[in-house]
């Protein structure tokens, strides 16, 4: 019998004193899918740095096909055969494809010892095509969508006879399509021999794509699972150490208020068309979608963010000239953004600064922040929000993605908006983070707010909302309630297709 | 969205010419580029309308002048192009040259030959702007500070260096002899022409520069791909100092009278101008060097256009700069519309 491709022995890491991964031991045989999967800060990102080359392990041994190996850079690790797709892609955006793909290879060369671009794109072509799409090798590289990056980054790393492709977070970025153009590039992948390890939140991939599981807690192995032989309860049991019995809280009573927000043929040429609604007091409306249908153009555009051709928006009954978000939020409209590390939070400030830098006017006196007040105000965010931290020093940056989410929910509903809008709060966010958000948004709804929230992950925004909107290119196409909230329902209504 | 399909057949010429040397670039620089041609055309349009209207002046002893004074800008920028590529910058261009000059004094005081004082100049430079390269490398400093500390320090050099090889020392060097100052009295268009020719087509065939754009596009990214990220600094200031040498080598041929306390004062500001007024992203990973050369010419030529115009002289001065911002806020006004479908893709 062979040795499996990869066999990892009692490999540990730790930082600074702190135990990253504990010892273990794992085995992957050639040809299969093995998911890992695991909160924020289990460990899984460790264990991918150990196996592309970025961290060297302190103790244990990496054995590739039987043969051990130490890697010093990602360079030696690719040239082993392992090849890693980071969630956040980095390459050079305004460089060709064909460049990106044949970066840190030799160029073809013509007789005058120039680049022979011909014969570059060419083989760019060719790689894209044993991979099995065809995209313009000449383009820029920023002009391609996420998707379309990532294909390139897979077939780059085929092309270089990774034999052990690791994909981190693969479909964070992407539309229900393109996950599944995604899953089926990686079913033939591994049909061809091609080994995987998937690390995923989502665990509806989880499921469709491995043949093994491996759950991490808290740096620890704590269970490998033969996917056939597993429910989801049990992995998700496994990654937090207790079973999840409420999934989408719903502690609001379902009686609604007046109408707090209000669209009313709302337009704006090339993102979004004629689009009405309506938000009450005490309801969440889920406003589902594929990437690109709008949803989040129109929110920045209610927010002020956007000039609108046409339509009127009402917040709390008043017609709202929407003319930038500092007059919105007076109003009690906030909007909380998608992206929260570029649009929404300082990274390298405090928690605490962080917390309280939209509070400053009612902290200060005559323009004076007064520290005492800050001090105790930030203490009871953190303790209210149940925000994981050493202290209001750390820096935001350093937080998990879910406790970073949880801070930014935190300061802008202290200003006590009336209509909060959400934009994919839970995204990259691990399952317990998740659950403690969709809490606060079914809290805030309990407290009368109107929320529109805005989500991808179809599970969630059907558990979470009263009534879904779904939109599609730019326009409302329907609005499911009751028995008709479905996932099938949502995404045929999200593709154009009439609901049965 | 992608405009053009992959998959028409193409003409050869596309992929030998104009891919390469126009195509490949973003749309924004090949509009800046466009933009600069036509804003130089109209100048010197306007140069060869004035000059045929004033008596004693004719339009050619004009265009005569433009080598000389144009080729260190161009020919430097053309080096510094390359090092803002890679996210780097270099500040001390300027007091570069002066050391590469004061070298050039001190060897041509010791009756060294012509032959031996313009490698002496070209050489010097090349070994500060390696330098510089290896302190960025080396101390991990970022470049604006590594190269802004140099900026006074090598000034202070030249002194030291004059002072020291040459006695009673008054502060300024004369060279006066024709043989010395061959490369910029006669040879200046030559050179000005064999060095943008080479270096553009280097550009469009060769792979270094494509390796100073991905560096300066994503240093993680040329790192996973597998190359040497700290090289490819070090090479782009080294190639830089090519070209800086060339440009200090013109600059200081072109003196009578070397003068390192107050010589090239400035210079920096106007190469980094020249760069950035064509297109070139200050913070690296895209650019061209085609732009940079049209930058420099139309920042010079801004200067014969107001005197033909009359503007007077305290207005020449802060015209330029004014220029600097109103070209590129009217570019960048233009493709606004482009960037910003471009960012919410």
């Amino acid at each position: 019998m062979p040795p499996p491709l990869l066999r990892l022995s009692d490999i540990s890491k730790s930082f600074g004193g702190v135990e990253a991964l504990k010892p273990f031991s794992l085995e992957l045989e050639a040809g299969t899918v093995l998911g890992l999967v695991g909160e924020n800060g289990a460990g899984k990102s460790t264990l991918i740095k150990l196996l592309s080359g970025l961290h060297r392990p302190d103790g244990g041994q990496i054995a590739l096909a039987g043969r051990p190996c130490s890697f010093g850079s990602p360079k030696e690790a690719l040239d082993a055969g392992i090849a890693t797709i980071q969630q956040e892609l980095e390459y050079a955006s305004h460089l060709t494809v064909a460049e990106n793909l044949l970066l840190g290879e030799t160029w073809p060369r013509t007789f005058f010892g120039g680049v022979n671009w011909r014969s570059l794109y060419a083989e760019a072509e060719q790689r894209l095509r044993d991979f099995g799409i065809e995209l313009p090798v000449r383009s820029l590289m920023s002009r391609l969508t996420a998707a379309e990056k990532q294909e390139v980054a897979i077939a780059g790393a085929l092309a270089r006879r990774a034999r052990l492709l690791i994909l981190d977070e693969p479909t964070a970025s992407l539309s229900e399509p393109e996950v599944a153009r995604l899953l089926t590039h990686l079913k033939r992948l591994r049909d061809q021999g091609v080994t995987l390890i998937y690390v995923s939140h989502r665990l509806d991939e989880i499921f469709e794509i491995t043949d093994r599981i491996a759950v991490l807690r808290d740096g620890e192995l704590v269970a490998t699972h033969e996917t056939k032989q597993v429910s989801a309860g049990q992995i998700v049991h496994d990654m937090v150490g207790r079973p999840l019995e409420q999934v989408y809280p719903r502690t609001r009573s379902g009686q609604t208020g007046e109408v707090l927000l209000q669209l009313d043929g709302l337009t704006r040429a090339g993102m979004f068309e004629d689009v009405s609604l309506s938000v009450r007091a005490g309801e969440i409306v889920g406003l589902a979608g594929l990437v690109g249908a709008g949803r989040s153009e129109l929110a920045r555009a209610v927010y002020g963010l956007y000039a609108t051709d046409r339509g009127t928006v009402r917040i709390c009954g008043r017609q709202w000239p929407l003319s930038g978000p500092d007059r919105a939020l007076r109003r009690g409209l906030v909007y909380i953004p998608e992206e929260r590390k570029r649009q929404g939070l300082v990274l390298d400030h405090s928690l605490g600064s962080s917390l309280s830098i939209g509070l400053r006017d009612s902290l200060s006196r005559l323009g004076v922040i007064r520290p005492r007040r800050e001090q105790v105000k930030v203490q009871e965010m953190i303790s209210r929000y149940d925000i994981r931290a050493t202290g209001p020093e750390q820096l935001i940056g350093t937080l998990s993605g879910g406790n970073q989410q949880k801070a930014l929910l935190a300061r802008w509903l202290e200003r006590d908006p009336q209509v909060i809008i959400l934009d994919e709060p839970t995204r990259g966010v691990d399952v317990g983070a998740k659950a403690e958000i969709h809490a606060v948004i079914d809290r805030l709804a309990a407290a009368g707010k109107a929320v529109l929230f805005i989500s991808s992950d179809l599970p969630e925004v059907l558990g979470m909302s009263d009534r879904v909107l779904v939109m599609n290119r730019g326009t409302i196409e329907t609005e499911l309630r009751g028995e008709r909230m479905t996932e099938h329902n949502v995404m045929l209504a999200a593709s154009g297709l009439d609901i049965e | 969205m992608i405009e053009e399909s992959n998959f028409v057949r193409r003409h050869w010429f596309h992929d030998l010419l104009s891919q390469p040397f126009y195509g490949r670039n973003a749309a924004s620089i090949r509009q800046r580029i466009l933009f600069l041609l036509i804003g130089n055309c109209v100048l010197l349009g306007f140069i060869y309308a004035r000059s045929i209207q004033t008596e004693g002046v004719s339009f050619l002893s004009e265009v005569a002048l433009i080598p000389v004074a144009l080729a260190p800008v161009v020919i430097a920028g053309l080096g510094l192009t390359g090092i803002i590529y890679a996210g780097g910058i270099d500040l001390s261009i300027s007091t570069i040259i002066v050391v590469a000059g004061t070298v050039f004094g001190i060897l041509f005081h010791n009756q060294a030959s012509p032959a031996v004082c313009f490698a002496g100049c070209f050489l010097t430079a090349v070994a500060l702007s390696s330098f510089n390269g290896l302190l960025v490398r080396l101390l991990r400093i970022s470049p604006i500070i590594v190269t802004l500390a140099g900026l006074q320090f090598y000034r202070g050099l030249a002194l030291i260096l004059a002072d020291w090889s040459i006695p009673n020392f008054g502060g300024s060097l004369t060279v006066q002899a024709d043989a010395y100052q061959t490369p910029a009295q006669q040879y200046a268009w030559q050179i000005l022409a064999v060095t943008v020719v080479v270096s553009l087509i280097w550009e469009a065939y060769g792979k270094t520069h494509r390796k100073f754009l991905a560096l300066g596009c994503s240093r993680e990214a040329c790192r996973i791909a597998g190359l040497h990220p700290d090289r490819i600094t070090q090479t782009s200031y080294t190639v830089g100092g090519l070209f800086l040498g060339i440009a200090a080598l013109l600059f200081v041929t072109n003196q009578q009278v070397i003068e390192p306390a107050r010589m090239a004062q400035g210079f920096e500001l106007k190469v980094i101008a020249a760069v950035v007024l064509g297109g070139t992203n200050i913070f690296g990973g895209e650019g061209s060097m085609l732009g940079t050369v049209l930058g420099a010419l139309f920042l010079y030529l801004i200067e014969p256009a107001m005197i033909y115009a009359g503007v007077s002289e305290y207005y020449r001065t802060a015209i330029p700069g004014f220029m600097i911002v109103a070209v590129i806020s009217i570019d960048c006004a233009l493709h606004r519309r482009q960037k910003l479908l471009d960012e919410l893709r």
